[in-house]
């Protein structure tokens, strides 16, 4: 059984932690991972900006790196949602097509492998902190993505969970449109903030460090002192794995 | 309260009379016990009347250039669907596709209340949108409930529908200080601007479904379109046993019956007029009635 | 027209719609509570999901065989007596619309809403030949008198507040009125049932239109709609080709998705079914009716895979209410009739422009908020990203952005080129780190750091750290537990006999 390590640019290149994080947490149930260093990008920067030609260039890289791989697990709903495109991307090549078919089955999100596949909602994780969470949009309209966080944060000892209003509002993040249409994702962003605020949580926990990084940005922006995570590193550091 | 008050600014700023909705709804009448008497049904107005029956323009060269337009629009629909067919990369479909799937999902035909259930449903829709309702045992007790509203209101001109049930309520002799048209009733009336100026209208529902709260009427020459929408206060008769569940009851047998059964206007009403287009501030009887009251006859 | 006319790009318009407070807070709080009217009208009525798939499968349906359906709709709304036109482009509609208000020699055209009658400017064309066209739906009426469009497509004046409302319809007053909702529809009510008398012809649009009956059915809750198809001795709906459903019992369907969708309620106030002109001996409603059936760019999206599914559209205005970007600029800055994400496809779907329109495709996150919210189920976020491909692959794409996606795809075509990129990253950004943090307002990151702080790059990346990770956790790796196994097991045998995917669409 090939379990692989989708860890994305972001994860990559910006936030190692929380790769290592799910690298732990699987480990504990034996979960050997293992991590294709072919890989790169999803492809989904490109592939939303409509430059699918480029688009089709990374993704090929993802499925030269997950070819033989029997589950693809990342921390992200959004490249994973995008893996969920690559049958629109190939719809011309019936080779490349049936291969991208192959790898959406057997990609999974973390939450989703961990609750679903592994069954476990209970890591024995404690972590004393008032939480509130931001439901990505990818994640959670792309893939269905809902009951799995909920499942794992409840099993969380004395992890006091306050509802985040308005949830799932995008949080304007949008890849290229950050910065195309900047003046509507920083309203859209700082909105979100307003919102975490409302909750006077001290941690905001997502599956999506793209949006993290947006909403972090915007808190540190505004001098806030709120710490953002990926549910992943909640459950290691919970977990004493850290 | 704040809906009542409302009602009654607008039908004053209307300029209708010595409208005063604040007094109209505070009471209430005793559920009745079971009808006296039997409404009978709606007489049959819709057969012949149907097809292209639209009154034929009396200038001869309007009519004939109604004609020319039509040979082009004949010629026009074939380019006009042989396009639309070519863009679907099919041939012109002339019999009737197998429709997956038709009307509303097989749970929901099956789903019914008991007669109580809908009376009770309904009345607590119309009033969640800003109607009044009440139950009166019969005929004679819906009159009266109306007459004593009308002298509350200072009404002058009721009209009503011409309809035998609207007959026996009495109102003319019921209310002496308004006077009280049979829509249609007279050829030399402008009945448009009678209804216009009437201060109450009083229609018989031909049905009722209590799942959206929603009377529906039908357009007969007896039962004009505009005396359940041009009159300040209406109120709607509803024969406890015409009242349904769902919608479908009302709008499946329209299919059943057919084109020529239609007659020009079927309409769901499930409320008071209203808007919300100034900063969202609900305001009731923006054009049509603001004041209705649902009288559940039986 | 609008306000925010002049501004070529949405870009431009969404700044100056930003910077207005009481739009931006007059969207929200309407678009809120919209919303949550629409969630609790759908949950309350319960198998919400089964409803819209049903609702989609008769749009699906009725599109996939329009040909067959308009064509029995126009046949039997002949029979009930009606004058059926067709009109492939708008001025096509506009012309017919003129022609029969010249032949009635009208001088007044009391409407009811219509986006189609909007999407043919057909009030200025009216006008121009000494018509007067009256907008009788409160909304409407207010911002005709302000010279704009409408901002929503369900509450057109949702831009406006009270005292600019007050404003508008005191002058028509010639008096001062008071910044009052009751004061100032009274005066509406009072001011417009004058033209209801005396108008010569009744403007409708349609919601539906059905097939079999040739009936047109109009939902609202103000009764302007009921007046104009009652009073007025001539009647002119407009409506778009694919407004059609089979039967009066898809209707059922359609009553429950459109008013739930629109603003939360279980069905309007009204709901009409017309079936041609009065009947001889009826004392009210149209002598004459018209019907004009309006192309105007809807067959283009026929027989396209990616678009057709924008003609399952009940303009319930759902989308807009669900929007983030909708909430924040408002319909104004779309700069076009159809606003929100429907219009944001809509509008280049119909105009086939999609060079120049391609600037309100960028205007989405792609959350996908508007499919979830849509009642027909149409994926709004999948066409924003198609148009943007179209626009690319017409060699429309803006060329410094063509030749960023080119190095994009040298960089993540391959891992080696990638790190080596990084490395260079790592390197320049010593010149702007702060504290671990990137706060810098110049170059690419103007935009983001106007409004955020950016992390900078650690020293160490994920694939850096990997083999020290895997060596510390490989030791302690327990054995996985057999049921654990065995469902992994199980997975991967179920998907080789073909058992497909988990989750997601």
């Amino acid at each position: 059984m090939k379990v692989s390590l989708f860890i994305t640019c972001l994860g990559d290149a910006i936030y190692p932690r929380v790769g290592e994080a799910m690298v732990r947490v699987l480990a504990r149930y034996g979960v050997s991972l293992e991590f294709p260093r072919v890989q790169t990008c999803c492809g989904q920067p490109a592939f939303n900006s409509g430059y699918w030609q480029e688009a089709r260039a990374s993704a090929k890289t993802i499925l030269d790196a997950f070819e033989d791989s029997d589950f693809v697990i990342s921390p992200s709903g959004s490249c994973t949602g995008m893996v969920h495109h690559y049958p629109k991307l190939f719809e011309s090549d019936p080779v490349q097509l049936a291969r991208a078919e192959r790898l959406r089955d057997k990609s999974y999100e973390f939450t989703q492998f961990l609750v679903n596949v592994l069954g476990v909602t209970d890591v024995g994780a404690r972590f004393p902190h008032k939480v509130t969470y931001h439901p990505s949009c990818h994640g959670t309209r792309l893939l269905g993505v809902k009951h799995e966080p909920m499942a794992l944060m409840s099993h969380v000892r004395d992890l006091e969970f306050v509802p985040l209003p308005y949830a799932e509002d995008c949080c304007g993040f949008g890849g290229t449109f950050a910065v195309k249409m900047a003046d509507i994702s920083g309203a859209m962003v700082s909105e979100k903030v307003d919102h975490v605020k409302e909750t006077e949580a001290e941690v905001l926990v997502g599956l999506d460090m793209a949006c993290l990084m947006n909403i972090a940005g915007n808190l540190r922006y505004r001098g806030e002192q709120v710490r953002v995570m990926h549910l992943a590193e909640v459950l290691a550091e919970g977990a004493g794995l850290a | 309260m704040a809906d009542i008050k409302r009602d009654a600014a607008v039908g004053a700023a209307t300029g209708s009379g010595s409208t005063r909705a604040e007094a109209v709804g505070s009471e209430s009448l005793p559920a009745g016990a079971a009808a006296g008497e039997t409404l009978s049904e709606e007489r049959a107005v819709t057969a012949g009347a149907a097809s292209g029956s639209g009154d034929a323009p009396a200038d001869p060269a309007h009519a004939a250039w109604l004609a020319d337009m039509e040979r082009a629009s004949r010629a026009k629909q074939v380019t006009f669907m042989d396009g639309i067919a070519a863009r679907l990369r099919h041939a012109r479909t002339t019999v009737k596709p197998e429709q997956p799937m038709r009307g509303a999902p097989d749970f929901w035909r099956a789903f019914d209340w008991t007669p109580e259930e809908r009376i009770e449903r309904f009345q607590a829709n119309w009033r969640s949108v800003g109607g009044h309702t009440e139950r009166v045992a019969d005929l004679d007790a819906a009159g009266r409930f109306i007459a004593e509203r009308a002298e509350e209101l200072g009404a002058r001109i009721i009209v009503r529908q011409d309809q035998p049930e609207l007959a026996t309520l009495g109102l003319e002799a019921a209310v002496p200080q308004a006077e009280v048209s049979v829509w249609n009733s007279d050829g030399d009336v402008y009945w448009k601007a009678r209804a216009a100026e009437a201060d109450i209208g009083v229609v018989l529902a031909d049905g009722a479904l209590a799942y959206t709260g929603t009377v529906v009427v039908r357009s007969a020459p007896g039962k004009g379109r505009s005396v359940s929408l041009l009159p300040t206060v209406l109120f709607i008769l509803i024969p406890a046993e015409r009242l349904g569940t769902r919608l479908g009851e009302a709008l499946v047998p329209m299919d059943e019956a057919g084109r020529e059964a239609l007659p020009a206007g079927v309409h769901f009403i499930s409320g008071p007029s209203r808007s919300s287009d100034i900063e969202n501030d609900l305001t009731i009887g923006v054009h049509g009635p603001g004041v209705v009251y649902a009288l559940i006859v039986g | 027209m609008s306000a925010h006319k002049g501004r070529a790009t949405v870009k431009e318009r969404a700044e100056l719609a930003l910077n207005d407070e009481f739009l931006v807070k007059a969207v929200k709080f309407t678009t809120e509570r919209l919303r949550n009217g629409k969630k609790n009208a759908s949950a309350e009525h319960g198998n919400w999901e089964e409803w819209r798939e049903r609702g989609r499968q008769i749009r699906l349906h009725t599109i996939a065989h329009l040909d067959y359906y308009l064509n029995l709709f126009v046949d039997n709304a002949r029979a009930n007596g009606v004058h059926v036109h067709f009109a492939d482009k708008g001025e096509d509609a506009v012309a017919i619309a003129m022609d029969i208000a010249q032949r009635k020699a009208a001088k007044t055209v009391v409407k009811s809403k219509s986006m189609v009658s909007e999407e043919l400017h057909l009030n200025h064309a009216l006008e121009g030949i000494g018509v007067e066209a009256i907008e009788t739906d409160l909304g409407e009426y207010i911002i005709q008198l302000a010279g704009e469009m409408p901002s929503h497509i369900v509450i057109p004046a949702i831009h406006k507040n009270r005292y600019q409302i007050a404003d508008l319809l005191s002058e028509v007053a010639g008096e001062r009125l008071e910044a009052d909702t009751t004061i100032l529809a009274g005066f509406v009510r009072k001011k417009l049932r004058e033209k209801f008398l005396e108008a010569d012809i009744g403007m409708t649009g349609c919601n539906f239109a059905i097939a079999e009956t040739g009936s047109m059915v109009l939902f609202e809750n103000e009764g302007n709609a009921r007046m104009v198809t009652t009073v007025p001795k001539t009647q002119i709906t407009l409506m778009g080709m694919e407004r059609i459903i089979p039967s009066f019992e898809d209707l059922e369907v359609m009553a429950t998705l459109l008013p739930r969708s629109a603003t939360g309620q279980k069905l309007t106030m009204y709901m009409s079914a017309i079936t041609g002109p009065k009947r001889t001996a009826d004392a009210d409603g149209p002598e004459e009716m018209h019907i004009i059936i309006v192309d105007n760019g809807r067959s283009l999206q026929l027989g396209d895979p990616e678009f057709q599914e924008l003609l399952n559209c009940i303009r319930c205005g759902a989308c807009l209410n669900a929007c983030p970007v909708y909430r924040h600029i408002g319909g104004h800055a779309y700069g076009s009739t159809y606003s929100g994400p429907i219009g944001a496809v809509l509008t280049p779907a119909l105009n086939k422009n999609i060079a120049e329109w391609d600037d309100i495709a960028n205007a989405s996150s792609l959350c996908g908020a508007c499919y979830e919210a849509c009642p027909v189920k149409i994926p709004l976020h999948d066409m924003l990203i198609y148009l943007r491909r179209r626009k690319v692959e017409t060699g429309n794409g803006k060329a410094i952005e063509t030749a960023g996606m080119k190095g994009f795809a040298a960089l993540t075509g391959s891992s080696a080129a990638m790190k080596a990129a990084l490395a260079i990253g790592k390197l320049g950004q010593r010149l702007v780190v702060r504290g671990g943090e990137i706060r810098t307002k110049l170059g690419p990151l103007k935009g983001w750091n106007s409004y955020r702080v950016t992390p900078s790059l650690p020293r160490r990346s994920f694939r850096d750290r990997w083999e020290k990770l895997e060596r510390e956790v490989g030791g302690t790796r327990p054995q996985m537990a057999p049921d654990m196994q065995r469902r992994m097991e199980e997975i991967v045998k179920q998907r080789e006999q073909g058992g497909g995917g988990h989750g997601g669409h």
